[in-house]
């Protein structure tokens, strides 16, 4: 589904990402995991084309999206749920959600309306708070919103950078749920979290970023056992 | 009835402040700079209008659009010669861009339309309704049914289309519209030429309020307009209408008590009496100026 082969991102004359290179399968959840500052965000940013690689490429379902710019990455199947949300907060709930169909000319209000119920049977607290100004929500309802508002889209690969930063450990839970719901309907999943615990539970395989690189590689519950893993970011 | 004169004329001279004021703020909000080419947009559609009553025998509509024509071209080369080539440059390389391309469309008018005061074909002789001890005339009518058509048309265009959603998006946040699809370049273009079809028609009403256009007219008004525009607190569109409306209104309320000659003083004098006690603004709460 997803390949990146030597990925580098650099601000300024720091280097972010180093040569870093992976892949995520169909159906998969593949979670990246590290501190603060290993490159987990930037190298999101890369691939949604927030932020310029200077070397490597991205291959989605064989297609290269290297050199595309963002709204186009959207357009070709794969959607970034950025860290902190950035739900648009003076538009509605369902304006919201609108925006997350751009990419779609010409649909039908019936359509939008089918696309719009599909969300809803999904996070039904969107559906209570439709009319609402989306800054106005809890932050746990503007990431279900922004989950949401990815998935409108219809992405083959959804990729999610912490979705249960700052929530209560309630909220998490039903985020972390969530995403095996998103998984069983089929979409691909890349997940950034600082939860390495839960992530690795939930997640198929895992990448283990240390100072832009990647470290150790295995699947989630073989990560959950490594000495260096229990050590380093599961407290034990 | 001195005094209801002037209000009406400063209700007529505030609405064309407003609706060029809502045009910088929009422009502010989508594109996030602030420009110092504004008022030249205004002089660019005050000629356009100015050359179609030439060529066209006095069509107000065709006037109406070659003065927002004319704001939407200037609009179109001031996003590709200062903004589109420096999106990811410093902002103010951009900024001092648009003071660059406010004097070349300035010299570039004196030079192929001249530096004499031209003047405005009269659209309808002098007409005027009594309203008692009021004389309103046919031009202020359609400086106010023109400021209300183009203010109340962006209103509805923003609110019930998906673009003007788009558009909105990408004014309160542009990396969370990208990831969503949206092309921002493109939808900056758009909120820039958008901004600045009401700047055109701003200075097409100016020209035919006033009864005359020149090349230089832009400077004052674009003043005006960032005057109106940082009252109200920069991207919020209704507080700079309303910044617009007391400009225009004090100017001719002020000029009844001074000389006509300290009108663009009685407005700057009031800009900086409110920052000094209102340093966000108007229309931002305390502790969120722009």
């Amino acid at each position: 589904m997803l390949k990146v082969e030597h990925l580098t991102v650099t601000y300024g004359s720091t280097q972010a990402v180093t040569d870093i290179s992976f892949e995520v399968k169909e159906h998969e959840i593949v979670s990246l995991i590290g501190a603060n500052g290993a490159g987990k965000t930037s190298t999101l940013l890369a691939l949604s084309g927030i932020v310029e690689k200077d070397s490597g490429s991205v291959w989605l379902k064989g297609q290269d999206i290297s050199r595309q710019p963002a709204h186009k990455i959207v357009q070709m199947g794969l959607c970034h749920v950025p860290e902190g949300r950035n739900v648009f907060p003076q538009l509605t709930v369902e304006e919201n959600l609108i925006t997350g169909k751009t990419i779609c000319k010409n649909m039908s209000k019936a359509e939008l309306n089918n696309w719009l119920e599909e969300q809803y049977e999904l996070f039904p607290r969107l559906r209570e708070r439709r009319r609402q100004q989306g800054g106005t929500l809890s932050g746990g309802e503007q990431q279900m919103l922004a989950i949401a508002r990815g998935l409108m889209s219809d992405p083959q690969l959804i990729m999610m950078d912490e979705p249960t930063l700052g929530l209560a450990p309630i909220v998490v839970d039903e985020i972390f749920n969530l995403i095996l719901k998103i998984q069983s309907l089929g979409k691909t999943v890349l997940l950034i979290e600082q939860n390495a615990n839960m992530s690795l539970s939930v997640c198929d395989r895992a990448y283990v970023l240390e100072r832009g690189h990647i470290i150790l590689t295995g699947a989630g519950e073989d990560l959950l056992d490594n000495p260096t893993v229990q050590k380093a970011y599961l407290g034990i | 009835m001195y005094i209801l004169e002037q209000i009406l004329n400063g209700v007529c001279q505030g609405s064309i402040y407003a609706l060029m004021a809502i045009g910088y703020a929009f422009i502010y909000g989508i594109v996030g700079l602030v420009t110092f080419s504004y008022g030249e947009v205004a002089m660019v559609g005050a000629f356009a209008a100015y050359y179609a009553f030439i060529l066209f025998g006095n069509n107000l509509l065709i006037g109406c659009i070659a003065g927002i024509a004319g704001g939407v071209v200037a609009g179109m080369l001031i996003y590709k010669f200062c903004y589109e080539r420096f999106l990811l440059a410093p902002k103010h390389i951009a900024i001092i861009c648009t003071v660059a391309i406010s004097q070349l469309f300035k010299s570039l008018a004196q030079i192929y339309f001249g530096t004499e005061v031209k003047p405005m074909a009269s659209l309808f002789g002098g007409k005027y309704i009594q309203l008692g001890d009021l004389r309103v005339t046919y031009v202020q009518i359609l400086v106010l049914v023109m400021v209300i058509i183009m203010a109340s048309g962006l209103s509805l265009f923003t609110k019930k289309t998906q673009v003007g959603m788009q558009l909105r998006a990408v004014a309160q946040d542009k990396k969370a519209a990208a990831l969503v699809g949206i092309h921002v370049n493109r939808m900056a273009l758009l909120g820039n030429c958008i901004g600045c079809a009401l700047g055109g028609t701003a200075g097409l009403l100016l020209a035919v309020y006033y009864g005359n256009v020149y090349a230089t007219m832009g400077q004052a008004v674009g003043f005006k307009a960032f005057s109106a525009v940082v009252l109200g607190g920069l991207s919020n569109v209704g507080a700079a209408a309303v910044g617009g409306m007391l400009i225009g209104l004090l100017e001719n309320i002020g000029i009844m008590f001074f000389s006509a000659n300290y009108r663009d003083t009685i407005a700057f004098v009031f800009m900086v009496v409110v920052l000094i006690f209102m340093p966000q603004g108007i229309g931002t709460k305390k502790g969120y100026r722009q």
